[in-house]
């Protein structure tokens, strides 16, 4: 790569990040009104959130059965399959759950939002609305992205009861280790707010950035199909970089 | 003046008035001092050559395109507001009064035919139900499509989701409707009904209508003017029926249909021989 193509790029993803602060000012700007709509939000908290349920909960269920299985045999080394309700919990409120919750999320709802609203500006819906004299970031993109922040948490909790009920479906059912020890252990080893808050929180931010990755590749996507195609790609893959590197990030002031 | 002529006839009071428009898009030049004016209470066609800017130019009426905010320079007036210098707020309230008629159709996809013709009422009004329901239903009786007020656009041909949006262009009873290629993919008996509601709504509600058409047959049994531009610049202008007579090479080849021309045919290329190896 010379130098001139490398500077082009380099100016090209400033210039990006700047378009998406400034989308998301407007977004902020919009949410107020947005609040018009309130059956729009339902309708999307019901789209990305309920209709990405199966995906999350199955996930959840397996990434907790995964975990136990591993970390049986990592504490079984020192003897201390005791501590596997704990360990397994705390792997998933702290760090597994909100961070593949979010994967999860970008690939099934992120993709689905950056399409149907790339789709909408391919197909002139969107300079109909502006055309209407309605505003597209209050009616279709504030909707979507509060619906975005709203569900991420939720799902999260979800994929955490799942990945919890997995871990003690191995755990104590295959493998054998005492019911009362694996809940006890639990319980009084995980904190309510160090530990649950904290991937609440976590999960906020993912929602936050997944989802305006979402609605800004959709809203900005060339209005070709291959434009669509390449916008949705683009959401995957910068979610996936976004929501490591903001977890890394929290992940160090929270802890 | 000539009736037919190749610059402005300023005219008292225009509804629309554009002066002096220069506009370039991706590098490419599509208006190099565009003038022109649209009476009150006139049907006003856009002719020319594809992709000569004649979508741009209502992208321009509707204040999509703007001097200051784009690569564009010159003024365009809608109802004495000059487009450039109005808030977002103030744009927005001008098009509650300017319908728009996509050549896509644009219709909403998440909506039946009903929903998408209450969608503007919903937004910008507090009616009632029933209101809001007669209203719809009256319009899409204009367009005669109140028998398919639950379909949902993909259960519609080309030339009813045309009729859908048009019936959600005039939901409002607009001062100002555009038409972008209102004529394509309608059967003779759907363009009928679009003609003679496009008259209709100029004759009884006085409705200022701008459209852009190839179709000079249709043109000229609705419009009260055309304007033909090319090359970024208004070539002719005149009442249709003159203009179809009008003996100027811009005139002769787009009405006559002619690949020789003042428009090429061919998009600039290398010669065509040394292209295909003949050339010595």
């Amino acid at each position: 790569m010379n130098t001139l193509v490398r500077r082009n790029w380099l100016l090209n993803g400033i210039a990006q990040l700047g378009e998406c602060g400034l989308f998301f000012l407007d977004i902020l700007v919009a949410l107020p009104k947005s609040l018009r709509h309130f059956r729009e939000i339902c309708r999307q908290v019901w789209f990305v959130g309920a209709m990405s349920l199966t995906i999350v909960m199955t996930c959840g269920m397996f990434v907790g059965m995964v975990l136990a299985l591993q970390l049986y045999y990592t504490l079984s080394i020192f003897g201390g399959t005791a501590a596997l309700g704990t360990v397994v919990a705390l792997s998933l409120f702290r760090e597994l759950g909100p961070v593949v919750t979010a994967l999860l999320f970008a690939g099934r709802a992120g993709t689905a939002v950056t399409a149907e609203i790339g789709l909408m500006r391919a197909t002139d819906q969107i300079d109909a609305m502006e055309m209407m004299a309605v505003d597209p970031i209050a009616y279709v993109v504030a909707p979507r992205y509060l619906a975005g922040v709203i569900a991420m948490p939720l799902l999260m909790c979800l994929f955490n009861a799942l990945g919890i009920l997995g871990g003690h479906l191995v755990g104590v059912t295959w493998l054998g280790v005492d019911n009362g020890t694996f809940w006890g252990n639990m319980t009084s080893t995980v904190d309510l707010w160090k530990d649950i808050i904290d991937g609440v929180w976590k999960s906020l931010a993912f929602g936050a950035v997944v989802t305006l990755i979402a609605v800004f590749q959709g809203y900005n996507a060339p209005p070709t199909s291959e434009g669509v195609a390449y916008s949705t790609t683009r959401t995957v893959v910068f979610s996936a970089i976004v929501i490591l590197a903001v977890d890394f990030v929290m992940t160090a002031f929270l802890t | 003046m000539s009736a037919v002529t190749a610059s402005i006839d300023s005219i008292a009071e225009p509804l629309v008035q554009v002066r002096d428009l220069h506009t370039r898009l991706g590098g490419k030049v599509i208006f190099d001092g565009l003038s022109l004016d649209v009476p009150r209470g006139s049907v006003t066609a856009i002719m020319g050559p594809s992709g000569t800017g004649k979508t741009t130019l209502l992208r321009h009426i509707t204040g999509q395109l703007r001097a200051g905010f784009d690569d564009v320079s010159g003024s365009v007036r809608v109802a004495g507001e000059d487009i450039a210098r109005l808030s977002r707020a103030a744009l927005f309230a001008l098009r509650e009064k300017i319908g728009f008629l996509f050549q896509n159709s644009a219709l909403l996809t998440d909506f039946n035919v009903f929903e998408n013709v209450a969608f503007p009422l919903r937004q910008h009004t507090e009616l009632p139900e029933v209101l809001i329901r007669d209203i719809v239903l009256t319009k899409l009786q204009a367009v005669g499509l109140r028998g398919a007020a639950n379909l949902s656009p993909s259960e519609l041909s080309g030339g009813m989701a045309r009729r859908v949006a048009l019936a959600r262009a005039i939901v409002f009873d607009p001062m100002l409707i555009l038409y972008d290629e209102p004529f394509v993919g309608l059967d003779p008996i759907a363009l009928n009904q679009v003609l003679r509601l496009i008259g209709t709504l100029n004759k009884t509600l006085g409705i200022t209508s701008i459209l852009v058409a190839h179709e000079l047959a249709a043109v000229r049994r609705v419009a009260d003017r055309v304007y033909l531009i090319a090359n970024g610049k208004l070539v002719a202008q005149g009442a249709p029926d003159e203009l179809a007579r009008e003996d100027s090479p811009w005139t002769r080849q787009f009405f006559g249909g002619e690949a020789d021309g003042p428009v090429p045919f061919h998009y600039p290329a290398p010669d065509y021989a040394t292209e295909l190896g003949f050339a010595r």
